[in-house]
């Protein structure tokens, strides 16, 4: 049976992405249509991405798109902030109350009062980025956590965001602060890593917890949440000090080397051991291993993006796969060749960027001197909030927030839920009912994936168009018709296409010569030959523009920048550094008597990704309770059985979980797991509210306005320290 | 009887996942509360030298199944061209004998009582759900009888048991003087033997 054409039993075959994760293009899929019903998924062969293979989430969409929590129809708030009482109206109504009011604060408070909350990114984020600048506001609120500070630390240390870990040639991989398997399980690395492991590298991985990827190491490094960067630091004293580096490249391609070898000999192995909670020993030993084992990739994940010292580890970071020989070399981490693919045309409208644009941010996300960063300018998302309650700079005043949930997503959830009271007008954009809702304006229901037909999706070395697979099954229009439609109703229709999502779409494709339906007629898409891998090119590398507006190269000396004379002038230590987290046992001894033992969560998991997904009944019966993994002797001294409702008490607040014991986390350690708020309906199981007493991770953290922030980056930090009772 | 089917499960390479027990259910439609294939965990050691192994467990369509035999109904049978066993659940009375025979407490029963439970995706002709989509490419199918196919640093062994079951475990062989691999448990020691 070809690929959209009826079968036999009238079933179709049609080949879509999936979109439960992000960021940007999702697995090739291959869904069964029967009587106009989605009734099966495959993971679609042909696409390079995830070749066939998917995950739990993916094939758990197939009970999302029906979930009874869906929204249904454009909803108006009739009653009080908080509570949740609504009335249908139409889009053009939705769109009409949008519309004015967003005019009406624009002539009052000028544009930058609008914000708009960045989702995971996503393939519409470039409309929300297009719909601010035809606005007006700089205020794209990035959640400030996630992949972007990672970036920001290579790019101004290595001249590329993204380093991608050579595992084909690699001697030793180490994971670190990452899961392969909870993130992008079929996107190849996991896989990657496997092949290796069965040819005979050498596996390390650090992490607090020991999860499944850690199982499969020889070497786990069980760190202190939050501790990465000071184990970098161990780490390169370590290899200096042994003489584990790389002197030809160090001397040729390196700046500031002998200023770091000063500089790094208060961090010795045994300074980092009651910080990281790790045997000096251990630490000697992974360093050797690091140092020794040629070569050699690191694949450095989330854990760098959650830490006040965040900016610096991923520097530390950097600098160890720089002077160990292993940036950029076959095996080591690499930078990846642009494609031969024609490049789409953006929507973005960064051309009309000015420095006055950078100086309206409310709280930049990244420092201001930095701005714009990868995805344009931004503000973080946290500090939009804030800016309601503080008035500094200025307050925002009107919020809409496509597919994210600010009570839920960012930390300080108290301040958050009083900065949405506060807030004149906020817009949630959603497919399903969300925490946030209560306190909305206007809710404004979105297509899933499978009801909409666009857009196209470009990645690495291929394109293909969305297929709608079923007809939407509420009053929907996709997330980038609501955004045209939208910029039409504010006046902006010159740059929205006057609505057309067709002439949105073929505007895109221009540079491939086609339209989206010509596009169309290729099912699986169309591939192009991927560039070879250049190594070893650092004069083209290290003199990689910045995405600043001076477009100044990110490396002054076309060097790796172990000094960084760009932190330096913007005020910033220009050599790595440790910085403690708001609360942990070396930072703030003095809570350890009422706090003991150290707090972290995680924000994905084998069936969820951040605050949904708990509504599909095939994977919250996987996970039907919120929890916290502890170590059996850390619960047994508590009088706490496994599986037992615990009560976990930070100085910030305080969740209900169940706990579940596990040997593979350090006694001194618990784990939790974000985003837990939503019922599930067809399993009769509850929601839990998102203030003390429910089970949302984010109220336990310090939002301190000097302590919880990485000054360079954001980067809000998910570590504190608690106590667990009985409940 | 033509060649037996079953699976392959690489236990150096499950890595818990859960993309084959998710993929099953959604599948195949299979009720809340019921589940014809789960990844089991064996979890050993004290921090922090742990093991943890995991293992994709469903029916084992077992070449001596004693399910079969202790079905009162006849609702279970083998099937010649492939052993693959499978249940008539018209035929089902519900009555459970199954679950008391079956050594890895395979029968599943839900809201209309009969048992269900894996059967290879016979009726669709294709590929088990579950095995396509293994991002970690841990879990195959084939015959008992051709086995997979061997690397050198890999061990293959067929569960063993007094009802057979058809499934062939691949491991990393242990490693003499390496506490981890040597440590590294099975799901069923029993009875494993080399092939």
């Amino acid at each position: 049976m070809g690929l959209g054409e009826a079968g036999e039993a009238t079933e179709k075959k049609i080949p879509t992405f999936c979109s439960l994760c992000g960021p940007t293009m999702g697995c090739g899929l291959i869904c069964h249509v029967k009587d106009g019903r989605l009734v099966r998924i495959e993971g679609m062969k042909e696409a390079p991405r995830n070749k066939g293979k998917l995950c739990p989430k993916a094939f758990a969409s197939m009970q999302w798109v029906y979930s009874p929590q869906r929204l249904k129809y454009p909803l108006k708030r009739v009653g009080e902030k908080g509570e949740g009482q609504f009335e249908r109206i139409t889009w053009n109504e939705a769109l009409d109350i949008i519309a004015a009011k967003l005019t009406e604060l624009k002539q009052k408070w000028g544009p930058e009062s609008l914000a708009i909350l960045s989702p995971q990114r996503r393939s519409y984020s470039d409309y929300l980025y297009r719909f601010l600048i035809a606005h007006g506001s700089p205020n794209y609120g990035h959640s400030g956590i996630c992949a972007m500070q990672r970036a920001f630390g290579f790019a101004y240390t290595l001249g590329t965001p993204w380093t991608n870990p050579d595992y084909e040639r690699a001697r030793l991989i180490v994971i670190w602060g990452a899961n392969p398997v909870y993130s992008g399980a079929p996107w190849g690395n996991l896989k990657r890593i496997l092949d290796a492991r069965d040819r005979g590298v050498k596996l390390v991985v650090i992490k607090p917890q020991m999860q499944a990827d850690a199982a499969k190491a020889d070497l786990w490094v069980p760190i202190r949440p939050g501790a990465d960067g000071a184990l970098a630091l161990a780490m390169l004293n370590v290899i200096i000090g042994e003489h584990l580096y790389d002197t030809d490249f160090v001397s040729r391609w390196c700046y500031g080397f002998d200023k770091l070898v000063d500089h790094i000999e208060r961090y010795t192995p045994e300074w980092a051991e009651p910080v990281t909670g790790l045997p000096a020993s251990q630490i000697r030993e992974v360093t050797r291993l690091y140092g020794t084992i040629k070569p050699a990739c690191i694949l450095a994940g989330n854990a760098f993006d959650q830490t006040v010292a965040s900016s610096n580890a991923v520097r530390a970071v950097a600098i160890l796969m720089a002077i160990t020989g292993n940036f950029n070399r076959p095996g080591g981490n690499t930078v990846r060749p642009e494609s031969t693919m024609p490049k789409v045309k953006s929507v973005h409208l960064r051309e009309r960027y000015t420095q006055e644009w950078i100086d309206k941010l409310v709280g930049p996300e990244m420092a201001r001197g930095f701005q714009p960063w990868i995805e344009g300018t931004s503000s973080a998302y946290y500090r939009c909030l804030d800016s309601v309650l503080t008035e500094k700079p200025y307050p925002i005043r009107a919020i809409i927030a496509p597919g994210t949930q600010p009570t839920v997503i960012t930390r300080g959830t108290k301040r958050v839920v009083e900065a949405l009271k506060k807030l004149d007008f906020f817009v949630v954009v959603d497919v399903m009912e969300t925490s946030s809702m209560p306190w909305a304006d206007v809710v404004v229901p979105v297509a899933t994936m499978y009801e909409c037909d666009h857009p196209f999706e470009a990645m690495d070395n291929w394109i293909m168009a969305r297929n709608k697979v079923i007809e939407p099954l509420g009053d929907y229009k996709s997330d980038y018709e609501f955004w045209l439609e939208l910029g039409v109703k504010m006046g902006y229709g010159e740059d929205f296409w006057n609505g057309s999502i067709e002439r949105c779409m073929n505007y895109q494709l221009e540079n491939f010569g086609m339209t989206m339906e010509e596009l169309r007629a290729h099912p699986t898409g169309i591939f192009y030959k991927p560039k070879p891998m250049a190594y070893e090119n650092y004069a083209q590398v290290f003199a990689t523009p910045s995405t600043r507006l001076s477009g100044a190269p990110y490396l002054p000396q076309g060097k790796v920048a172990i000094y960084n004379t760009t932190f330096e002038e913007n005020g910033f230590n220009p050599l790595p550094e440790w910085v403690e987290p708001p609360e942990s046992p070396t930072g703030t001894p003095e809570l350890l008597a009422k706090y003991p033992l150290c707090f972290f969560d995680t924000h994905t998991s084998d069936v969820y990704n951040h605050g949904w997904c708990r509504n599909i009944p095939t994977l919250r019966e996987i996970q039907p309770y919120p929890w916290i993994h502890s170590h059996p002797e850390t619960a047994r001294v508590r009088g706490i059985e496994d599986g037992d409702w615990v009560i976990v008490e930070s100085p910030h607040g305080w969740i209900k979980v169940k706990a579940l014991c596990t040997p593979g986390i350090p006694p001194d350690v618990v784990m939790g797991l974000h985003g837990w708020w939503q019922g599930c309906d067809e399993l009769a199981l509850p929601g839990y509210p998102i203030l003390d007493g429910g089970a949302n991770t984010n109220i336990l953290y310090s939002t301190h306005p000097e302590r919880a922030f990485d000054p360079v980056v954001t980067a809000m930090p998910k570590q504190t320290l608690v106590e667990v009772r009985k409940a | 009887m033509a060649k037996q089917l079953g699976f392959y499960i690489d236990v150096s390479r499950c890595i818990q996942c859960r993309t084959c027990e998710v993929a099953c259910k959604v599948t195949r439609h299979v009720e809340p509360g019921i589940k014809w294939r789960k990844v089991v965990e064996t979890c050993a050691g004290e921090f922090p030298h742990i093991t943890r192994s995991f293992f994709s467990k469903s029916c084992m369509h077992c070449a001596q199944p004693a399910c079969v035999a202790a079905c009162p109904t006849g609702a279970i049978r083998k099937r010649t061209e492939d052993g693959i066993v499978v249940v008539d659940r018209e035929k089902c009375n519900g009555c459970r004998e199954c679950l008391s025979a079956c050594p890895f407490d395979v029968p599943k029963f839900g809201a209309d009582g009969t048992m269900q439970k894996c059967d290879f995706c016979i009726e669709s002709g294709e590929v088990p759900a579950c095995v396509a989509p293994c991002p970690a490419e841990a879990l195959h199918y084939g015959t008992m009888e051709d086995g997979p196919p061997l690397t050198t640093n890999k061990l293959a062994v067929k569960l063993g048991g007094p009802t057979s079951p058809s499934v062939i475990i691949l491991r990393h062989p242990p490693v003499i003087g390496d506490d981890f691999s040597a440590s590294m448990p099975l799901p069923d020691d029993t009875g494993v033997h080399s092939r």
